[in-house]
């Protein structure tokens, strides 16, 4: 075609795709942070997981309720040629073959309200919402993947189907946009996206709502929902989670691993871990008190609480020409920039010293922590 | 799951909870800010029946 012939009405609009695109024509558009499961500030492996929380991958928690015993890992093994380097594997080490009614485990990650105004939820034009990921596990079968509105206590619920053992598979499913209910614009838990792995009858005896509607506890999760924790030989592996507007999936959008990082660490950040680290300038305010601050890369959610590990002098203050050793630092004042940190019941020295703050033992870890 | 809660004072004021896990090594210094899950989890546990240590200053 001659180049004067290409013109606004020779190509019309449902032709120009994004994958035919050479750029990724939206940047951000992957709600989920971390769905290539490249960062992992808390570590790459935790065992004997019984309960809830974060454990490796950031941004990913569970929801972990008396069903079965856990180790939770950071793998390399991943779908071959997809570019992807990680992914998140849950392996069952104690089993629990038949769940009580309100046993449950979730994989799930939440999301911040005024990221998700742009979906127009509550509206007439409420986008609709397409999921992908790759996924793996050696337990065939149906699996129940939730979208939980926090804000107005609504869901939708689809499943998708592990079909072949211990290999690589790719899901896509969309969710039709929600007309009722807005998610609030702030930093609070609007969204989420809840895999479920397990599930007692509290939430499987019901009809499975395949649509938007208010969350009825039994209607969440498939009566034909695998019970991953069945058998000490199940694993569980997923990378490249995508969570995006509009009713296709684009190409996972592999993000810098700075910016990666940045990103998570609005919600969690390590600050220091071994002994080698530091930790900042501090001083004497009395002597038996000593404070210290220090700042976050980035602005985080809302103020974090001090994560730490403590133990027998696990800290300690150079000031003076000696040193002060102590267990523990405690949140005195901050905010979503900065901590000011402090130790009263452990040192003793001379008002008005000051010094640095630095880790003493190889197991000691300080970091902010504020996660939805 | 949380395992004991303890009241924080600095410079003679309650500015923090000092939670330990069951289970866990790790600790946490929580500030009172109600958009800290945190905290809200505290008063979650709080609800339940549970008691935070007080040991004054």
């Amino acid at each position: 075609m001659a180049i004067d012939k290409v013109t606004t009405a020779s190509i019309t609009d449902a032709n120009i795709t994004t994958a035919k695109l050479a750029y990724d024509a939206i940047p951000f558009r992957n709600i989920i942070i971390n769905g290539d499961m490249s960062i992992a500030q808390r570590g790459t492996s935790t065992a004997s997981i019984t309960g809830d929380g974060y454990y490796t991958v950031d941004r990913f928690s569970l929801d972990l309720d008396t069903l079965g015993t856990w180790t939770q890992s950071q793998s390399t093994d991943v779908p071959t040629g997809q570019g992807f380097a990680k992914s998140l594997k849950m392996d069952c080490t104690t089993a629990d073959g038949s769940p009580a009614a309100g046993d449950k485990l979730i994989f799930e990650q939440a999301i911040e309200g005024q990221n998700l105004q742009y979906l127009k939820k509550g509206t007439s034009s409420a986008e609709s919402l397409t999921l992908s990921f790759w996924v793996k596990s050696n337990k065939t079968g149906t699996y129940t993947l939730e979208l939980l509105d926090n804000d107005n206590s609504r869901s939708f619920s689809q499943t998708y189907t592990v079909s072949s053992a211990d290999t690589w598979e790719k899901k896509t499913i969309t969710y039709t946009g929600d007309t009722t209910g807005a998610f609030g614009n702030d930093n609070g838990n609007s969204l989420q996206c809840n895999f479920w792995l397990g599930a007692g009858s509290n939430f499987t005896s019901g009809t499975l709502q395949t649509s938007w509607g208010s969350k009825t506890a039994a209607n969440r999760v498939s009566s034909s929902q695998v019970n991953l924790a069945d058998n000490t030989s199940n694993e569980w592996y997923i990378t490249g989670i995508q969570l995006e507007a509009g009713t296709s999936a684009s190409d996972f959008e592999f993000l810098p691993f700075d910016v990666n990082l940045q990103r998570c660490q609005r919600y969690f950040y390590i600050h220091a871990n071994t002994n080698a680290d530091e930790i900042g300038i501090g001083g004497y305010y009395s002597s038996s008190q000593i404070f210290c601050d220090f700042q976050f890369p980035i602005s985080m959610r809302t103020t974090p609480s001090v994560y730490i590990t403590t133990g027998t002098n696990y800290f300690r203050i150079f000031r003076n020409g000696a040193i002060d050793s102590f267990n523990s630092l405690t949140f005195g004042a901050g905010n979503v920039n900065m901590f000011g940190l402090y130790n009263n019941t452990e040192v003793s020295g001379t008002a008005g010293h000051a010094g640095f703050v630095r880790p003493e033992n190889s197991s000691a870890v300080i970091g902010a922590d504020a996660e939805l | 799951m949380i395992n004991t809660v303890t009241k924080n004072y600095y410079l003679g004021e309650f500015k923090s909870y000092q939670v330990t896990y069951v289970n866990s090594n790790i600790e946490k210094s929580v500030p009172l800010d109600e958009a800290n899950t945190d905290y809200q989890a505290i008063q979650q546990w709080i609800s339940e029946g549970n008691t935070v240590i007080d040991n004054g200053e």
